[in-house]
């Protein structure tokens, strides 16, 4: 297991120095010399000076990379020539934004998923069954701006629930009954798009799992079928479950910009989409470099649970 | 029924519903199991004997599969009962030895646990008594260093270690009854044994009944008392063991005996095998089903079936037309 475990932690190394590299080169595939795009409106001898501080730009592309990484690694993103605000900072402000919205639509999402994916299973087939699979299928197939406007209409307007409409959102710090109210909509939309995910492929597994031998010999211990569900069968069953929640998650970090953007949520995606705007290139620079990293970290720790749920996977 | 009747089995039929059509794998199947007594199911694979222990036990898939006929355990009728009826006789009246070890534990709970379960649940007990007695049935079915292997997963024991924990599962509900299917299928020819020799001395010791489903003649031989050959789903012979292997009647249950190894054989002797393939039981010859490939079969054998007729020892039983004279092979 830990051997396991080390290997995986070398490969993850792997990975995030390439996605540096990649975030290093984001600047570099600007039109023109990085220093005047970057600037933009800010252009002043002392901001170039800072800039070429900070990016190394009058050196060798190499060391250009080893100079922004060591910043980096200092917790220094650098500093927006528009918003006069370190990168950092910025981040440090929408991320918790990011993983509030994410926690609670993945509660909720695996709430929801596994009990129907265990109703189904239990009886493949059946019209509940069969009603659930047409009706996954059709959420699946609903993108999330559509579900967004639709459930701002229904609830915030027609049913004028308060805090729960567009630019309604209050930080957890301030009031937190009020920042669950403003944060139950967009946590419901990502839910949404996750539970016709996790309930299919659990479905489909949990099919797989009761029809082993292993099953059968629960069965005949005399235990009722809720026992073998939740303690035989969902266990087995939830390796491609943790997989799929794994990238799944990693997605909404980076995707979940539409939601934020939509209801005016403060989080990654919304202040990336604004930077871009404003071509503010060192926050998308940080964002994009923060955001990879926590790919790729989400899926390390769900690969840590997969070795937990099932432990042959770490065998050596 | 006598009192020491544990177990009555009358006419039971196991039908399943196939894309193919209806398939019979159990056919009007009657036998008595007494308490403390020990049977053997004998036939080739696909003759009904896995089926038939599973519809014993009333564990048959809940779809696609019917069952007629009645099985009586300790007077509590099993088919058509409800699957909570059923949870309570099994674990703590009858009890499963499954067939193969390598997929019949789950592999992602420690083995203790597994055993726990039946403890627990069904009996009972608190966490601390369900793990002792846990740990002293892992000791009982042979595993050294118990409480070690408590916390094993299965993944990390061998075939037979496996077995054994399966056996103990089985054991944990004191059962009645025990239904041992094929218990040594998936083990090494060496491991075999001990499997064996573990299921009789723990039969004896608990005073339970078993039924030993096989293919091999040569592991019920000394381990049962009675024997039910079956093919095609139907029994062809039954009677006391001794009987069976010294004056059977039925020339499926010979060609069977004459496939199992014997050691008074000479090295190099060439193992007898049963001419053809079983029948397919979707297709079943209107006769008797082993007709086609019997050296006596009749046109009257192709046409007409036989039903189990007295062969003249107390409860000696078999179904064929042209049985073969008496006495024939050799006594055990």
């Amino acid at each position: 297991m830990a051997r396991y475990l080390a290997r995986r932690l070398i490969t993850l190394v792997g990975i995030v120095i390439i996605i540096s590299i990649g975030a290093f080169y984001l600047i570099h595939l600007l039109p023109g010399d990085p220093a005047t795009v970057i600037l933009g409106t800010g252009d002043s001898p002392q901001n170039r000076a800072r800039l070429y501080a900070q990016l190394g730009l009058n050196r060798p592309i190499i060391e250009q990379y080893f100079v922004w990484m060591k910043n980096v690694l200092h917790g220094n993103l650098g500093t927006s020539f528009i918003s006069q605000v370190p990168v950092w900072t910025t981040i440090r402000a929408a991320l918790p934004i990011d993983l509030e919205m994410i926690v609670l639509s993945q509660i909720l999402s695996f709430a929801v998923a596994i009990p129907l994916a265990m109703s189904s299973a239990k009886r493949p087939d059946s019209w509940f069954d069969r009603f659930l699979g047409a009706f996954s299928f059709t959420m699946l197939s609903i993108p999330a701006f559509i579900l967004v406007v639709v459930l701002v209409l229904v609830v915030a307007i027609k049913l004028a629930i308060p805090h729960t409409g567009v630019s309604s959102y209050v930080p957890l710090t301030q009031d937190w009954v009020t920042n669950l109210e403003s944060m139950a909509l967009p946590s419901v939309v990502l839910a949404i798009g996750s539970v016709t995910v996790y309930y299919r492929v659990l479905r489909s597994d949990l099919i797989a799992t009761l029809q082993q031998e292993y099953i059968t010999l629960a069965r005949s211990k005399g235990i009722s079928q809720r026992r073998i569900l939740w303690r035989h069968a969902l266990r087995p069953s939830s390796v491609a479950l943790l997989g799929t929640a794994g990238v799944n998650i990693g997605g909404l970090l980076a995707g979940g910009f539409i939601v934020q953007y939509l209801l005016d949520i403060p989080g990654l995606g919304y202040t990336l989409v604004n930077s871009i705007g404003l071509s503010d290139y060192l926050v998308v620079q940080g964002i994009v470099l923060v955001v990879s990293v926590g790919v790729i970290v989400i899926n390390f720790v769900f690969d840590f649970f997969i070795t937990l749920v099932d432990p042959r996977i770490a065998r050596e | 029924m006598s009192d020491e009747t544990l177990l009555r089995v009358r006419e039971v039929t196991t039908t399943f519903d196939t894309p193919q059509g209806r398939l019979t794998a159990v056919d009007a199947v009657s036998f008595d199991l007494g308490a403390h007594e020990s049977l053997g199911v004998v036939g080739e694979s696909g003759s009904g004997k896995t089926v038939l222990s599973r519809t014993i036990m009333g564990l048959q898939p809940r779809r696609g599969v019917s069952v007629t006929g009645s099985v009586l355990l300790n007077g509590i009728e099993v088919v058509g009962a409800t699957e909570e009826a059923k949870r309570e006789l099994w674990g703590r009246q009858v009890a499963m030895v499954f067939q193969d070890p390598m997929t019949s534990l789950n592999p992602v709970v420690k083995v203790g646990k597994q055993i726990d379960e039946v403890l627990r649940v069904r009996l009972g007990m608190d966490r601390a008594a369900a793990r002792a007695r846990a740990i002293e049935l892992l000791e009982m079915v042979g595993i050294p260093a118990a409480a070690t292997r408590y916390d094993a997963y299965p993944h990390s024991l061998s075939g037979g270690m496996r077995q054994r924990v399966v056996i103990a599962i089985a054991l944990a509900g004191s059962p009645q009854l025990l239904l041992a299917d094929e218990p040594t299928t998936g083990l090494d020819v060496t491991i075999q044994a001990q499997i064996l020799n573990l299921l009789d001395e723990v039969q004896g010791r608990l005073g339970m009944s078993m039924i030993l489903v096989t293919h091999d003649l040569g592991v019920v031989a000394t381990r049962t008392s009675r024997l039910v050959v079956m093919y095609a789903g139907r029994v062809v012979e039954t009677g006391t063991t001794r009987d069976v292997f010294a004056r059977h009647r039925m020339p499926y249950t010979r060609a069977l005996l004459e496939s199992s190894p014997k050691v008074s054989n000479p090295s190099h002797t060439r193992l007898a095998a049963i001419p053809g393939r079983p029948p397919n039981l979707l297709d079943l010859p209107a006769g008797c089903a082993f007709a086609p490939r019997c050296a006596y079969a009749t046109d009257r054998c192709r046409n007409e079936r036989p039903v189990l007729e007295p062969a003249g020892e107390p409860g000696h039983l078999f179904a064929c037309f042209n049985p073969l004279s008496e006495p024939v092979g050799s006594p055990t």
